[in-house]
């Protein structure tokens, strides 16, 4: 009887779970709201994983101190690795979009942006778990610089498929991404 | 009451009328071409309810015994396990497989995720006290369990993964999901209700009611995402990205990268 009442509880879940997915994709699907893009501050996030920082810091500090402030450091560098994924998404959800174009650049350009935006949540979420671990454990090393490359590339894929899909705006070069 | 028996109308009716719709159902994608597009969905279609008018008229036939009918039942059963898993995968390459910055890590984990299924669906069965006296009843009790433990865990997974990276599955694909989906779930709870709890021949005969209109709808649904045409442009479609923003957006880290 009890492994019929957590079968049965399961299923519930699953089928809750599952229309709940369904049902808010669809919402978001339908809603305007997918250009909410949250600008980052690429250089004081470049500064919060910087070791030579962390090293320069536990050099200074007292053990704890320094265990205290790289547990603040870390919160912050999850804050912003966190509004990286979430611009992540809101780009996946335009990429989608744009692949039903006619335009067989804008396509292809589509398709990279989701992919590179694809590339940069999964390394948002591998970051953010590290993060915690390393909340736990703060003496350890951080290594956030996929999510930062990724964070670039992506920046510069969105911006062809803004260029592609609206050649009359000027656009400025990004050379230096 | 006389209803929830065996071969009343009713019974008859809510066997035969989902495999001969979802046959059909087959045939029209054939005849459209679209089993090109959805070859696993559109051979699931044409078997599992090929499979089913056998085990129907393998129950109706004087000539197939008791033990006969059960061992066709499994059979048929292990066909449709098959049918799904292929189902499952072109439901998670239709969604994922496009990709390619995820389509390696997705694969790694919905491989990771069949393999504790199948931990789960072995322990459950394991842990079944079994509904009926007749072995290879029980068994085949379980197998069904067991076969919708799994699907519906993959399933999960899929709709997970894919909301977790706001990937849209395309509309027919969800249509296929959401139908596999509902009908696992609910299938799961039934027969894990008959194959633990070993209920009365009417409340078992209810709740295969239960799952074959369940199922019923399930395949409405397929119908509906599958041949009507969908209004993508004018209803799911949302406006081109205004590039204003990305500009903005651009702008911005252009600030920050070169400050």
């Amino acid at each position: 009887m009890t492994l019929a009442i957590v079968l049965i509880v399961a299923s519930v879940l699953a089928l809750v779970l599952i229309l709940t997915v369904s049902v808010s994709r669809a919402l978001q699907v339908s809603s305007k709201g997918a250009t909410g893009l949250q600008p980052v501050d690429v250089e004081a996030f470049r500064n919060l994983v910087d070791p030579t920082e962390d090293e320069y810091l536990r050099r200074r500090l007292l053990p704890a101190e320094f265990r205290a402030v790289r547990r603040q450091r870390l919160r912050a560098v999850a804050a912003y690795v966190r509004v990286a994924g979430a611009n992540a998404a809101t780009l996946v959800h335009i990429g989608q979009n744009a692949l039903a174009s006619s335009d067989t650049q804008t396509v292809e350009a589509a398709r990279q942006l989701v992919n590179d935006a694809l590339l940069l949540r999964r390394n948002a979420t591998l970051v953010l778990m590290k993060i915690y671990v390393l909340l736990a454990w703060p003496n350890s090393a951080l290594l956030a610089t996929p999510v930062l490359h990724g964070y670039e590339r992506m920046s510069g894929t969105a911006m062809l498929l803004g260029r592609l899909q609206h050649p009359s705006v000027p656009v400025r070069p990004a050379a230096h991404w | 009451m006389n209803l929830l028996r065996a071969h009343s109308w009713l019974w008859h009716v809510l066997w035969l009328v989902p495999n001969v719709l979802i046959f059909m159902l087959g045939v029209l994608l054939w005849r459209r071409g679209l089993h090109k597009q959805y070859p696993a969905f559109t051979a699931f279609a044409i078997l599992s309810a090929t499979g089913q008018f056998i085990v129907y008229a393998a129950d109706l036939s004087p000539l197939v015994s008791g033990d006969n009918f059960w061992r066709i039942y499994c059979a048929n059963l292990v066909l449709e396990g098959l049918l799904k898993a292929l189902l499952v995968a072109e439901i998670f390459a239709h969604t994922v497989g496009a990709f390619d910055s995820i389509a390696r890590v997705g694969k790694t984990l919905i491989r990771g995720a069949g393999a504790i299924l199948v931990l789960a669906a072995t322990f459950a069965a394991a842990y079944s006290p079994g509904d009926s006296h007749v072995a290879i009843v029980s068994e085949a009790h379980l197998l069904e369990q067991s076969l919708f433990l799994m699907e519906t865990g993959l399933l999960v997974f899929i709709f997970l993964f894919s909301a977790h990276f706001r990937l849209r599955m395309p509309r027919p694909v969800l249509g296929i999901a959401l139908g596999l989906a509902i009908s696992a779930c609910v299938h799961l709870g039934g027969w894990a209700y008959i194959a633990n709890v070993a209920p009365s021949e009417e409340i078992r005969h209810l709740i295969d009611y239960g799952k074959a209109a369940v199922y019923q709808g399930c395949i409405l649904l397929w119908f509906y995402y599958l041949l009507i045409p969908q209004k993508e442009a004018a209803a799911l479609a949302v406006p081109p990205p205004d590039h204003h923003n990305l500009e903005v957006w651009n702008q911005e880290l252009e600030r920050l990268l070169h400050s």
